[in-house]
């Protein structure tokens, strides 16, 4: 089991690595989206927030998401460090994604984006 | 006769199934929709092994080729193994070699495709033999992939960059359920008006629109000013949508029979059916060689 500060510590690099990535923001220039991330087996609640390209984190839970991001918090940690990348456990259902298919393909690519081989 | 069956997850209003002689051989190749349903297409692939001489895999992918990785789509594997006897192809072979002579071919003998030509490729991971041909060509290509997969409106210039791109993005895409990334079934009825009033603009700037039917047709905006349409798997239906929408010519990488021009995987599995060796045993070159000998040649329609 992560802790809450692992989960945030994950976030931060993963907020990090996206924003090195120019062409990353370049690409989700259009893509303003607010992504919640809930451990369940923790209390822990993060928001990430696309704004012209840019993400930017903070602690605690938004009200509106367009994208709420669910799973325990191992296996969190292990994908917003780039451990993991999130379709084995999003296939598995130990991953789960609320929100439009459209936005969770998107999601998923820029994961892979930043992660990838 | 030798019976060749393309079972597809598209949708079953898209069967057909025709007569016709290949190398002096009668074929009778036919199509049969299963309209997204993956278990349907098992049980109809379970049902045809052993009792036809080869099967096409339509509707999705098995294989993708980045220059000279192979990348498998685990959906698409999941259908092939479950067929034992019969050889099963998924098209991929033949993309590789037919799609890159129909290049050469238009570049020869048309004015469709030349030096500079603005080519929009919707996918082109599926098909990356026509990529690296326009691309050799001297086209100005763009590799739509990120664009109507993921819905990123972000252009991709260069096989460099699109072959950077796929080996970071394919080894995990393959795994995803294959109805997240390729419209089947029903899906392949209808369009993505958000996307279609959205991406308009990359089929407005092209001269050429080329790649998949079924993702050229679910983006395609109105008001299309004589572009040439580079795909196959077409029906007489297609082609009345595509006059709608202003396209100006339809080239079919695949030969016409009774008007439709059928996918490559049935081509394909019909040529290992001529062939008669083994698919895995089947070099570019037997292909290649078929081809000349069958005299098969891109249908150029003006719309």
């Amino acid at each position: 089991m992560a802790t809450h500060e692992e989960i945030t510590e994950s976030l931060m690099v993963f907020t990090e690595n996206y924003n090195k990535n120019e062409r990353l923001k370049i690409m989700n220039k259009d893509w303003n989206r607010i992504v919640v991330v809930q451990a369940t087996d923790v209390e822990s609640l993060h928001t990430l927030t696309l704004l012209d390209g840019v993400v930017s984190l903070k602690e605690g839970k938004s009200n509106d998401p367009d994208l709420t991001v669910i799973s325990d918090s191992e296996t969190l940690a292990d994908i917003f460090y780039g451990d993991i990348t999130p379709t084995e456990p999003y296939n598995n259902g130990s991953l789960r994604i609320i929100g439009s298919e459209d936005d969770i393909i998107r999601l998923d690519f820029i994961s892979l984006m930043i992660w990838g081989e | 006769m030798k019976r060749v069956v393309s079972v597809s997850l598209g949708s079953a209003r898209r069967d057909h199934r025709v007569q016709v002689e290949l190398l002096g051989e009668p074929f009778e190749i036919a199509r049969r929709g299963t309209d997204g349903d993956f278990d349907r297409a098992v049980g109809l692939l379970k049902e045809l092994d052993g009792k036809v001489d080869a099967i096409g895999l339509g509707g999705i992918d098995v294989f993708l080729f980045v220059r000279q990785k192979r990348f498998a789509i685990q959906d698409g594997l999941r259908l092939m193994e479950s067929v034992k006897i019969t050889p099963v192809v998924d098209g991929s072979g033949l993309k590789n070699t037919l799609e890159r002579e129909v290049v050469r071919i238009l570049a020869r003998e048309t004015n469709l495709i030349k030096k500079g030509t603005k080519v929009l490729m919707v996918s082109s991971v599926d098909r990356f033999g026509m990529a690296e041909a326009l691309s050799e060509l001297g086209c100005d290509v763009t590799f739509g992939d990120l664009i109507f997969t993921a819905g990123i409106p972000y252009p991709i210039k260069t096989v460099e960059e699109l072959e950077e791109i796929a080996n970071k993005i394919l080894p995990e895409i393959a795994k995803m359920p294959f109805h997240m990334i390729y419209p089947t079934g029903k899906k392949q009825e209808s369009q993505d008006e958000a996307k279609v009033q959205k991406f308009a603009g990359y089929y407005q700037d092209a001269e050429v629109i080329a790649g998949d039917f079924h993702l050229i047709r679910r983006f395609m905006p109105s008001g299309l000013k004589g572009q040439t349409i580079l795909t196959n798997t077409t029906t007489p239906d297609d082609i009345g949508f595509l006059k709608e929408k202003g396209a100006g010519t339809l080239v079919t990488t695949t030969p016409e029979y009774e008007g439709r021009s059928f996918g490559t995987n049935v081509m394909e599995a019909a040529l290992v059916a001529v062939l008669g060796k083994p698919w895995a045993e089947v070099t570019p070159e037997d292909y290649l060689d078929l081809l000349e000998r069958l005299n098969f040649r891109p249908r150029v329609l003006n719309l």
